[in-house]
This record gives structure tokens, sequence and C-alpha cells, in this order.
């Protein structure tokens, strides 16, 4: 049988690698370890901040004077910054599957965490954690707990490149933002802490509970911090005054910055159990495809030694009712 | 029980375990096939990729429970898809009306729809006018590429049924393109 269908055939067409993208990046939120990844495009972009200015503040010069201290940062607080969505596009397409390595070169693992480890209940997940879990006793109508795993403790050394760094800046048009001489070859060191996920889901929404001591990161002492914060604000796409003024209020040894899209995102300070939160919702971005039900609400605090964040698709009223009783 | 949950009750206890598996080479290997069916079955556009996002949700939630070989996944992930888009038709309403399909063939002449429509509109057009079971063949031979034996083991149809019913409709839409 002789079909004459070139006409049929030539309907074919590869999916849009925007979409392919998002897509896949949905999909891993469901992977095993992504439960941690619920809340990775507010967070990857965080790291990637934390990154630029981690590997800004290995600056040999300011080493010298440090001597050998070093300096630890810690998530003590959050403070939420609005960006464009369209620079973490952009960020993420110029190193689409790790944008904070785009001005390292070298990544040496010291210890590698794996993929976190799915537990038979809360008091199992106790050990591997290295805590007492903590949980929430209200949860809305219909939510159960689904899965709780475990994510067990890291160790990487990074070093910077100075090259990629003018490279990045380059490529983002900012030709005013100067690279600290002798940055090139400077390495900081990253301490993941073991992070337990725990899994809510109903019939109509999902809930993730995440929890984990605060990843540390060690780095030389003695730096301009505001300065060099500034200029990670820069890459993440704040005007030159903006950037300098908010690099000038912050404790950069305790804040870890939220960026949070402007066109898609509202967030307010909260209070969690007492503590200083930040509390994120996120709308329905305009677009088709996956980005369209990616709407919810995400709440970060810290409580002692432990960084605690609630995402679901529930209220923000709901969610902040869950994130209350977690003890 | 909803029917991803009875193919779910359906797969064997056999085989990889899910942490072993490449899932952003399955993803890679699975994305193109499962689009393209969407957009021979439901239309090209927004509609082809939410109904795509959905089918590897659905597939990617329970994958800890798909214990086969993975050459067995694209025919678990298709068969999601295809309930998919039997949901999507029973909840909406068809996205290109009838009156559509007949400007393609009917008061125009080749030039006029040259200048009006792309050839992937006219197509489309074209296919929106097709009965279900024709366009899920069309579908099932050139979005996903399949052979007429494969959609035989999909469908239920028998391998030259498959081949005859695609030789009809080929025909047919060629007759209007």
């Amino acid at each position: 049988m002789e079909n004459d269908d070139k006409f049929l055939q030539e309907f074919r067409r590869d999916p849009p690698a925007g979409y392919a993208r998002r897509l896949r990046e949905t999909l891993r939120e469901q992977e095993e370890g992504a439960p941690a990844r619920a809340w990775r495009p507010l967070l990857a972009a965080a790291a990637a901040l934390i990154a630029v200015v981690a590997a800004l503040f290995a600056f040999p010069a300011v080493r010298a004077g440090a001597q050998s201290l070093l300096d630890l940062f810690r998530v003590r607080s959050f403070v939420a910054v609005p960006f464009d969505g369209a620079r973490m596009d952009k960020l993420r397409a110029l190193d689409r599957d790790h944008a904070a390595m785009m001005i390292f070169d070298h990544k040496d693992v010291l210890q590698e965490p794996g993929p976190p480890v799915v537990q038979s209940s809360l008091a199992a997940a106790a050990g591997p954690a290295g805590f007492s879990v903590a949980a929430p006793a209200y949860l809305p109508a219909g939510l159960a707990l689904d899965t709780v795993a475990v994510s067990r403790e890291g160790r990487a050394r990074l070093s910077v490149s100075a090259s990629r760094l003018r490279d990045l800046l380059a490529a983002l048009d900012l030709n005013d933002v100067e690279v600290p001489a002798g940055l090139d070859g400077q390495q900081i060191a990253v301490h993941t802490l073991p992070v337990v996920i725990q899994s809510y889901r109903s019939d109509r929404h999902r809930l993730s509970l995440i929890q984990a001591r605060s990843p540390e990161i060690s780095l030389p002492t003695g730096v301009d911090l505001p300065r060099l914060g500034e200029i990670g604000l820069r890459i993440l796409g704040l005007d030159a005054s903006e950037a300098r003024r908010i690099a000038a209020s912050l404790d950069w040894r305790s804040t870890l910055l939220v960026p949070v899209p402007t066109n898609a995102s509202s967030f307010r300070s909260v209070t969690v159990r007492g503590n200083p939160g930040l509390l994120i919702t996120t709308t329905k971005p305009d677009g088709a495809g996956a980005d369209r039900r990616r709407a919810g609400t995400v709440v970060l605090w810290t409580e002692g030694e432990r960084v605690f964040a609630l995402r679901g698709t529930l209220d923000p009223e709901d969610v902040m009712q869950v994130a209350e009783s977690v003890r | 029980m909803t029917a991803e949950d009875a193919l779910f009750a359906r797969m064997e206890t056999r085989s990889i375990p899910a942490a072993a598996v490449d899932w952003d080479a399955v993803y890679v290997q699975q994305l193109p096939g499962i689009y393209n069916f969407f957009r021979y079955r439901v239309g090209d556009g927004p509609v082809a990729e939410d109904l795509t996002s959905i089918t590897f949700e659905k597939a990617w939630r329970a994958r800890a429970r798909y214990r086969r070989d993975l050459a067995g996944f694209s025919t678990w992930l298709l068969a999601i898809a295809r309930n998919v888009a039997v949901d999507h038709y029973r909840a909406a309403r068809p996205q290109l009306p009838l009156e559509a399909a007949a400007s393609v063939t009917t008061g125009s002449t080749p030039e006029d729809v040259a200048v009006r429509r792309s050839d992937l509109d006219r197509l489309g057009a074209l296919l929106a006018t097709l009965a279900g079971r024709d366009r899920e063949l069309v579908a099932l031979k050139y979005g996903v590429g399949l052979t007429n034996r494969a959609i035989a083991g999909i469908t239920g149809l028998s391998e030259s049924n498959v081949g005859t019913l695609l030789h009809r409709v080929v025909q047919d839409l060629r007759a209007r393109w």
C-alpha cells in the first residue's frame, strides 16, 4: 500500500525548547530527591546569588587581611528581592543545568549526598537526619503524609573562574561591573547537612515540608561584603542604585536572599511560631504549557538551628496555619 | 479506580530500581513522540503542550511503581496519553468548529488559502474533521512514529485493519489537501 503521506509527516515538530525545559523542571520535582526542589525556581535563583557572592568573597587581596580565618555563611533570616523573571530565564539559558556553576570551573565532591532515601516513617527519618523530625500537628482536611525522605550530608569544594564571571557579566551587558583581580582559582567550601522532605497529598492539593540545619558556605573573611553582594544583585538584574542600597542594608553572613519574580509572585514578611519568616505567593504566570499550573504558596522560616520551607498549592492562610502547627 | 490506576495495577513487578533509571534520557527520548501525538490528536499549540505535561506528570508521579523494562515505558506512557486525550475530549468542546474545516475545502482558491493559513493550520483543520478513532490512528502513526503492528498492539485492531484504515484516512486527507 503506497500512501502519499509526506504532507502528514511534515506536520511533525520538535517540542519548543523553553516548554521542554520547563516541563523537565516540573518533573524533577517528582523524582527522587526532588521534593526538595518543589521550591526550586526560587531557591535556584537564591543559590545562584549565594554562589556568586560567595565566589566573590574568595578575593585574595582580602584574604591577606583576614589571615587564615574563615567566614561562615549560615541562613538565619530571609529577605525577598523582587527581580525580573526574564533575567533568571536568561541565566538559565546561559547555563541550563547548573546556574550556580557558571562562575566555577571545577567542583570537587568530597562527600556525595546521593539521592534522598525514602523512610518508612517520620520516626525512622530521625536517624539519618540526625535530629528529631518536626511535623505539622494540623493539616487541612484530606491531606495526609505521602512520603518522607532524607537527603544525606554532602561536602564540595568549588573553584572560581574569573573568566567565566567576565563572560557572564558580558552576556548580561553589565559592562560597568568590574571583576575583582586575583579571583581566579579561589576556592569556597559548601557543606550541606541532612535534609528531611515530607510530602503530603490529597486529591486536590500537595504540600511539602522541608527542614534541615542550615547549609554552610566557608569563605575568606574580611571582605567588603556589601560591595560583593551588590555585584551579585546586579547579576540578578537589579539596577546599580537599587543593588547598592539593598547590599548595604543586609547582614550577608546570615541572610538568604530569595529572588522573587515580579511578574508571577508576591511576598510579605511573616512570623512563624514567633520567628521571622517570608511568605511568597506564586501566581499563575501568563504563557502556555507547564507553567500554567504552577501556582502556590511558600513560607520560609528559621527556628533555632533549623531552616524550614513549607510549600503547597493551598491558600496562603492555610499554609500559614500548617506552618504554625509544625513542632 | 481511574484509568491510570488500572494501568498501574497491571504493571509487572520485575526489574529496574527507579533510582537506576536515567530519567533525563527517558524524558528526552519520549517527549517528542508524546508531544506530537497530541499535536496530531488535538491540534497544534498550547493545548497539545498542556496535555503533554499532564501525561508526563501522571507518568512521573507513578514511575516508582513502574517495574517493567524500560522498553515498555513508552507503551505505558502512550497508554496514559491516550487516556488523557479521551478525558480532554470528554471535558472540552472540540477545539475547532466544523465550519472552520469547511473553509479549507470550499470557497477559497489555493492562493487564498496559502495567504491566509500556513500548512500547519490547514492540516490541523483537516485533522479536526476526522472521527476520533481515525485521528488517533494518524496521531500514533505520524505523531509517535509507530509501525502498523505496534499500533495494532496498542489499539486492539488487527494489523491489516490498521493498514486499511490508515490508507483510507490518508487518501481522504490527501484529496482535500
